[in-house]
């Protein structure tokens, strides 16, 4: 079942073109990984789908409701109800430092859904359980490694219920032996199908966890497909290039 | 006048000259922090709506307050005082109706001023945080207000403090500038004790009053910076 529809994504930065026809759907209980060199309009593109830039030209529809359709975006108040269907992890985890994990966990519910504050509270406990940050549930985000950091920026914005969970570069601002822990909350999210869509750099993940690999190089998707056919037998010389540099 | 004690700053010094200098000085004190206080709790909001009003959106207003924020922080403190309480009244025409009360207008003076700064200062923490904090405040679907009030404001706040200490503290010694408009503050009766007595022993006692002023607020703006130090 289609949930998501992007069609002729168009945006640019006075002569530069950053999104060219981007053009994809999304099932659901898919998990996309998106692929590609620093500066091709991956994250331009993700960030587009939440509206945190706003595009250009062309159509995205999240559940047959248009966020925008030919480049002319919707009312604001439908705009909200859209990209709440949706949520974001960021590769810098963007926690708010003046709150608790659980506050920062709590807080967009209490204001923005209407829920009993004992709802909240027990979908929280049952999350910090899930990502294993039970213990730090008082601390401040400063006190937190950077794995725990993203664990817990994960678990804010499974608090809204989304339907789609967009991840941008999300181990990428990780130490290396931080990664782990990170992917593996992603792995476990995966296989209780959460519809996924992550920009990044782990050909690992993308090659393990994800069933459809988009390949985008210079503002344009490139090639996409199942991860099986897409590396081991890309048909485009800037993907090959690519996987040889990216798989050492 | 009870037996010196020792002598100091050509005075020969004992408790009871001390407590006599000591009571009109603390009544000048209670001015000083009255002054502060006034100053304080109307500036701060004020130069927070001025910073409001630099970051709008709609230009004259913006530039409005930029100007207002430039005129205030480029002329002295003492010449704007000058100004209200004399200045004022010199307008041909409308002058006779602003006559104010000097403390009026030393208190006016002072918000107006300090309003500026702090201004400044609370720009300043606006521009520390991220733009991922109001962009993950968007993707969670907190609208503007919430995201200003829930989790703009006090990051701003946390990050200016001290800064808002540090003019806090300039705020209390400048007070004595009420001695320029003749408000009868604590520095004006040490003056007066000095010429009268012929000794710097009133100048030593106001600057040490000034220093537990100083002191007192530096102690409790330690205090909720600790407090607010989110760790």
């Amino acid at each position: 079942m289609t949930i998501m529809e992007v069609s002729s994504l168009k945006k640019s930065y006075g002569k530069l073109d950053v999104l060219k026809q981007i053009t994809f759907d999304v099932n659901k209980n898919d998990v996309i990984a998106v692929i590609g060199p620093s500066g091709s309009g991956k994250s331009t593109m993700l960030r587009s789908l939440v509206h945190l830039e706003e595009i250009d030209g062309g159509t995205i529809s999240v559940s047959g409701n248009f966020l925008v359709r030919d480049g002319v975006y919707t009312k604001p108040q439908e705009i909200k109800q859209i990209t709440a269907k949706m949520g974001m992890v960021f590769q810098h985890f963007n926690l708010f430092p003046h709150l608790t994990v659980k506050e920062n966990l709590e807080l967009a519910p209490k204001m923005v859904k209407k829920e009993s504050s004992a709802e909240i509270k027990q979908r929280s406990t049952e999350l910090l359980e899930k990502i294993g940050l039970t213990d730090w549930a008082e601390a401040y985000p400063g006190k937190l490694s950077g794995g725990q950091k993203q664990r817990v920026a994960i678990a804010r914005a499974l608090m809204m219920n989304p339907d789609i969970l967009l991840f941008d570069e999300p181990t990428s601002a990780l130490d290396p032996e931080l990664t782990g822990e990170v992917l593996q909350v992603m792995k476990d999210l995966a296989q209780e199908h959460m519809t996924m869509i992550v920009v990044t750099h782990e050909m690992g993940f993308a090659k393990e966890v994800a069933n459809k690999v988009i390949f985008m190089d210079n503002g344009e998707i490139v090639e996409s497909g199942a991860p099986e056919e897409l590396f081991t037998n890309p048909q485009f010389e800037r993907t090959k290039a690519f996987l040889n540099r990216s798989l050492k | 006048m009870g037996d010196p004690v020792f002598i100091f700053g050509g005075f020969p010094m004992s408790l009871d000259y001390l407590i006599s200098i000591l009571k009109p000085m603390l009544e000048g004190a209670q001015m000083t922090v009255l002054l502060f206080l006034i100053a304080i709790v109307a500036s701060i909001p004020l130069g927070f709506l001025l910073t409001l009003a630099v970051k709008s959106s709609f230009k004259p207003l913006s530039w409005l307050a930029q100007g207002y924020i430039y005129l205030m922080r480029g002329t002295p403190l003492l010449l704007q005082l000058l100004f209200i309480c004399f200045g004022l009244p010199m307008i041909p025409v409308i002058g006779e109706y602003l006559v104010l009360d000097r403390f009026v207008a030393a208190c006016l003076g002072f918000i107006l001023n300090y309003a500026a700064y702090f201004a400044e200062i609370f720009r300043g923490g606006l521009l520390a945080i991220d733009k991922g904090q109001y962009e993950a405040s968007k993707v969670l679907g907190l609208n503007k207000w919430q995201t200003m009030t829930r989790i703009i404001l006090p990051q701003m706040f946390r990050i200016a403090l001290p800064a808002v200490t540090n003019e806090s503290v300039t705020l209390v010694k400048d007070t004595a500038l009420l001695y320029a408009v003749a408000v009868p503050e604590l520095l004006h009766f040490a003056q007066t004790a000095v010429n009268r007595d012929f000794t710097i022993v009133p100048f030593v006692v106001a600057g040490v009053i000034y220093l537990i002023m100083t002191i007192f607020l530096t102690v409790i703006f330690k205090w909720l910076e600790k407090r607010l130090k989110f760790e």
